[in-house]
């Protein structure tokens, strides 16, 4: 029932976003970029496409960290038009999204502390869609009570944080745990909250959201092998809305070598093949670049069907990943290692 | 318009594409496509223009801060020669350094003054605070100095005295800064959070804005003085000082040096603004400088970068000697292309001439439709509906005349009409200083385009306001009313009474019966002025009148469309258009519309206001029982039979029994006539089955036959691919030849037809 009356709140929005959608760079697109020999070239193609004349004003000689900062204020000002004509429930969703980038920025932030690195060195860095008021304050924290208690129990990101609440000192060890920790919750409310919206948006939204969950809970699995995280706190990172929830996690939980997470994952179409393509060697792609191949897919679909908000999210994922994308090419120019430079990932 | 080939020497090149491009009169097409933007030859050109545009930007940028006025002297100059250009890029560079260099310094002794104002603040603040506190006690103190005789308990102590005596007993630290003022609340939330409670903030705001050093924009910033106590809370409090932003300054801890301070920082603000109002006046001059030729300056890089863009769509040829361009020209106008060709070659010096080329080509053409400045209004009008294949009728020109027309019959008002064509005369009289003025907006440009148009559009709503008898809803008497009073004045009461009687009695609702009232000679030009003091049916004779006249202009304008349509189809010898496009067209349109439109004639001349006779086999009685149009459209197409005689409200009444008889009619109110002529209903449904049946083939036929032609030719196509190519490639062209968009231009043809 809800897509008869979608257009009535959403209509316009769903117009713009597919209209944004329809600016993101084409394959010849990339074919050009990739040809480019210095990043003037790289700029004089960029003005060609959608992206228009966002470096022109841009003084003396362009380096890739300039076309970063542009990229982002770009997809700032984006969103943030999104953001400040929607109306609930869309407002709310679009406010889930930004969330991901603040756990991301008070993770930096958190590193960046005990790295004793000077605090407005990182603000810079750290994504602007996901900024919010207190967030400069956060090295005044030493533990994680403290930065729930000072910093953040004002912000959206509150509830999520409550699991991991204790005296113990900030370390590496404890930030990565704070950091998978908060994602687990955040993907969880956020999957609920589709769920809740039903319809196409539910439909669309709770397959990407649980690819997420899934990729969360592999590559943790992963990355923790030959470190001190024991196999019951890891369990406890694992997001559980996904497909391998629960007998895949309860795999993953056991798992002690890659070939074990690959092992379970055979039983999942879409991990199986994903795992079959992957490989370290050369000519092969890696297995975090399959699925960002597979989540650009997901996103890509969530296009074919209308009246939901799953756009919104797969448009700056997608965003996203093509940000990362030109970035790299960029990179990959301006360090002359051009062997590398095809390994971006097509948006198609 | 032909496809031309231009031969043109390196060195010409550039200043005979400046001519072309003054000129306006060709279209080059881009001979290298596949060559990405930043490999075309031009490319350092093309970047070294956007670098002097972004320069240029940045000027304007900075005069527009400073809001200075851009002389614009509305010349044209010149596309400047390739050499002019360093000279250029010199004065461009020159001028954005020391434009950058004032403006870091300016920026500085902003960030100074800035700096020193919040100083001056805090001092002037914290000296409130502590002034008060020093106020309360004093206060207290000879309070407390009469309670301690009376032996009263600490409570009443204030809380400000409390502190004081405490600062006697432990040292309480303070910071003092300044913090943006919409930052505040949360920061006092954190301070209080971060450190439970155990500061004590004082804040207040700064009334008038600071501005911004870097940006310039003012901001509201808030004073505030922290206390606390203990080096670890003040290490706690700089770090979120730190994190919101907040700058600290020292402040001194007695008020002596308070005061010290204070007055320093005031001579010194004093010296400061003094350096900044000469750097800002160094600055204005710069830009006043600038301001005068920024946009002279713009114009001429603009062009020098579109005639590197241009020449980026050329070929070299094999010597490397001449660069090769086509383009697309209209054919009258080759003579003037041909000379500008010349001057180019002759400024350039260059010894070779450049040769222009006529190519045949199989293309089609763009459009181009030859305006001026009466015309373009039009021609936008038109444009916005589609442009017209090359050689196809340009309907602007018909446009001109019908499109103010049909605007006057629906606007038909002398008065308003009056307005609008005075509006529209301003403008055009005042088009050269309109014009030079520029007024960039969107509104005014639609109206200042469109002047012509307006003041025709004024002409004629005159002309029909005329016609409608109609200045602001009021008419004017010109040459007397066709209509007289038939009421008697009251002479006495009892020959009033007769003379009503002798009117048949319609004392009720006084009106003007035709048979007696009208004099028989029409109102010589227009509504006859009687019809406004009509009170119950001025509207519907009005509307009637008006809604007629519509009919009959705007089937005309379709019809007329639809014959220049044919037009069009005879010279591109399109046959099967003209037979399943307009021959269905046309004949949809006369079965139903042009039809009615006769019915409307025919009705304005055989039926008068008197009556009493007959009308093509018919007897007419009165001017009450003329037929309907509306009720005998609904009757065509319910094709609804009927039998001759009156309709008399809901009532059916026979002609032949005379009016006044039982079963006859009295033929007042809504009486009309069933029938026109014999046979009517006949003609009526063979009319509506005709074009019924023309709907379809004017959908489908046209579609349906270009499909046929079109495998017919795939399948000759195949017969020959089967003789000598293998038959892999064979599928590849079935596969095309599927493709052949018959939905698409099946939906073509129904949004047309809408």
């Amino acid at each position: 029932m809800g897509e008869f009356f979608f257009n009535i709140d959403h209509g316009y929005l769903e117009g713009l976003i597919r209209g944004f959608k329809s600016g993101l760079l084409t394959t010849t697109d990339y074919a050009n970029l990739v040809q480019c020999e210095t990043l003037e070239d790289l700029k004089l193609h960029v003005q060609s496409t959608d992206y228009g004349n966002f470096l022109a004003n841009e003084p003396g000689n362009i380096t890739v960290q300039v076309i970063d900062e542009r990229l982002k204020e770009k997809l700032v000002t984006e969103f943030t038009h999104l953001r400040n004509n929607s109306l609930e429930p869309l407002s709310t969703f679009l406010d889930y999204i930004t969330y991901s980038y603040m756990i991301d920025n008070i993770i930096l932030l958190i590193t960046g502390t005990l790295h004793q690195r000077p605090i407005n060195e990182l603000i810079s860095k750290c994504h602007p869609l996901g900024s919010f008021e207190q967030m400069e304050a956060i090295h005044i924290a030493n533990t994680p009570a403290e930065l729930y208690n000072a910093v953040l129990v004002d912000t959206p990101l509150a509830p999520y944080f409550v699991d991991c609440i204790n005296e113990q000192d900030l370390d590496e060890m404890n930030v990565e745990i704070i950091r998978n920790t908060l994602y687990k919750a955040y993907i969880e409310d956020f999957y609920k909250f589709c769920e809740k919206l039903g319809g196409k948006t539910a439909e669309v939204m709770c397959e990407i959201l649980a690819f997420e969950a899934d990729r969360r809970a592999i590559i943790i699995t992963i990355n923790s092998f030959d470190t001190e995280l024991a196999k019951d706190d890891r369990q406890k990172l694992y997001p559980t809305c996904g497909k391998l929830y629960p007998e895949g996690l309860n795999g993953l939980a056991r798992a002690d070598d890659y070939d074990q997470v690959k092992q379970v994952c055979e039983y999942y179409a879409e991990y199986k093949a994903l795992f079959e393509g992957s490989g370290v060697n050369p000519g092969e792609k890696t297995l975090e670049d399959k699925f960002f191949e597979y989540e650009v897919k997901l996103n890509v679909q969530a296009y074919l069907h209308q009246f939901h908000f799953g756009v919104f999210y797969a448009f700056i994922k997608l965003k996203e990943q093509e940000m990362r994308n030109i970035i790299w090419i960029a990179e990959c120019i301006a360090q002359r290692h051009r062997s590398k430079i095809e390994n971006y990932i097509p948006i198609v | 318009m032909c496809l031309t080939q231009l031969f043109l020497q390196n060195e010409a090149a550039y200043a005979c594409v400046a001519e072309l491009g003054e000129l306006g009169l060709v279209q080059f097409r881009d001979l290298n496509p596949d060559v990405s933007a930043f490999q075309r030859k031009y490319v350092k050109e093309v970047r070294r223009c956007d670098e002097m545009e972004r320069k240029l930007r940045f000027l304007e940028k900075e005069i527009k801060k400073d809001s200075i006025p851009m002389l614009d002297t509305y010349e044209n100059p010149e596309a400047p020669q390739p050499r002019e250009m360093f000279d250029l890029e010199a004065t461009f560079e020159k001028l954005e350094n020391e434009l950058r260099e004032v403006n870091q310094n300016e920026e500085m002794l902003k960030k100074n003054f800035a700096e020193l104002t919040e100083l001056k603040h805090i001092l002037r603040k914290t000296q409130q605070f502590f002034e008060e506190v020093e106020y309360e006690r004093r206060r207290f103190g000879r309070g407390r100095g009469v309670s301690i005789s009376q032996d009263t308990s600490d409570d009443q102590q204030p809380l400000l005295g409390d502190y004081s005596v405490a600062q006697s007993r432990m040292k309480l630290g303070f910071v003092a800064g300044v913090i943006q003022r919409e930052r505040l609340p949360a920061f006092e939330r954190l301070l209080w959070r971060a450190c439970r409670g155990n500061v004590f903030l004082r804040q207040s705001e700064i009334t008038e804005p600071l501005t911004d050093a870097s940006t310039g924009a003012p901001v509201n910033k808030a004073v505030f003085i922290i206390f606390f106590q203990g080096d670890q809370l003040k290490t706690r409090v700089k770090k979120i000082c730190e994190g919101f932003r907040a700058t600290l300054y020292p402040c001194p801890d007695t008020p002596q040096e308070r005061r010290e301070m204070s007055i320093g920082v005031m001579t010194r603000i004093e010296d400061l603004k003094t350096v900044l109002g000469q750097t800002q006046d160094h600055r204005h001059r710069v830009l006043v400088a600038a301001a005068k030729n920024v946009r002279m300056w713009m114009t001429k890089v603009r062009k020098i970068k579109a005639i590197y863009h241009v020449l980026n769509f050329f070929n070299l040829d094999v010597t490397q000697k001449c660069l090769i361009a086509e383009c697309w020209c209209p054919v009258t106008e080759l003579d003037r292309i041909q000379l500008a060709l010349k001057r180019g070659s002759e400024e350039s010096g260059s010894t070779v001439p450049s040769i222009l080329n006529r190519m045949d080509t199989s293309e089609a053409p763009p459009t181009y439709n030859k305006s001026n400045k009466f015309t373009q209004g039009f021609q936008n009008i038109v444009d916005s509906y589609g442009i017209a294949a090359y050689r196809e009728i340009n309907p602007a020109p018909y446009t001109m005349i019908t499109f103010p027309f049909l605007f006057a019959i629906m606007f038909g008002d002398l008065g308003h009409g009056t307005i609008m064509l005075l509006a529209g005369l301003f403008l055009v009289l005042q088009e050269k200083r309109l014009e030079a003025a520029r007024i960039k907006d969107e509104i005014f440009q639609m109206f200042f385009t469109g002047r012509y148009m307006i003041f025709l559009m004024g002409c004629f709503s005159v002309y029909t306001g005329f016609i409608y008898n109609d200045a602001f809803s009021k008419s004017f008497n010109l040459f007397g009313s066709s209509w007289g009073n038939i009421f008697p004045f009251p002479l006495d009461e009892k020959a009033r009474e007769q003379a009503i009687t002798n009117l048949g009695g319609l004392e009720a609702s006084p009106m003007l019966i035709p048979e007696k009232a009208y004099s028989g000679e029409p109102y010589p030009i227009g509504v006859d002025p009687i019809w406004v003091l009509a009170e119950a049916n001025k509207l519907n004779f009005l509307n009637s009148m008006k809604m007629k006249a519509a009919i009959l202009v705007g089937i005309a304008q379709m019809t007329f469309g639809i014959i220049l349509g044919y037009h069009n189809f005879k010279y591109f010898n399109s046959k099967l258009d003209i037979l399943y496009t307009f021959i269905p067209q046309i004949i949809f349109l006369s079965c139903i519309f042009i039809y009615l439109c006769l019915q409307v004639i025919m009705k304005w001349i055989a039926y008068d206001a008197a009556g009493g006779y007959s009308v093509l086999g018919y007897f007419y009685p009165s001017s009450n029982c003329a037929p309907s149009l509306l009720i005998g459209l609904i009757n065509m197409f319910m094709m609804k039979s009927r039998d001759d005689g009156f309709v008399d409200g809901n009532k059916y009444c026979n002609t032949s029994i005379p009016p006044g008889k039982p079963g006859g009619c009295n033929m007042v109110g809504l009486c009309h006539l069933n029938n026109w002529y014999p046979g009517q209903h006949l003609v009526e449904t063979i009319l509506l089955v005709i074009a019924i049946v023309s709907v379809p083939v004017m959908l489908f036929a046209k579609p349906y036959f270009l499909y046929r032609r079109y495998r017919h030719k795939t399948v000759h196509y195949r017969d020959l691919n089967d003789d000598d190519v293998p038959i892999v490639l064979n599928g590849d062209g079935g596969g095309v030849s599927g493709s052949y968009p018959v939905r698409t231009n099946i939906l073509q043809r129904t949004l047309a037809t809408c």
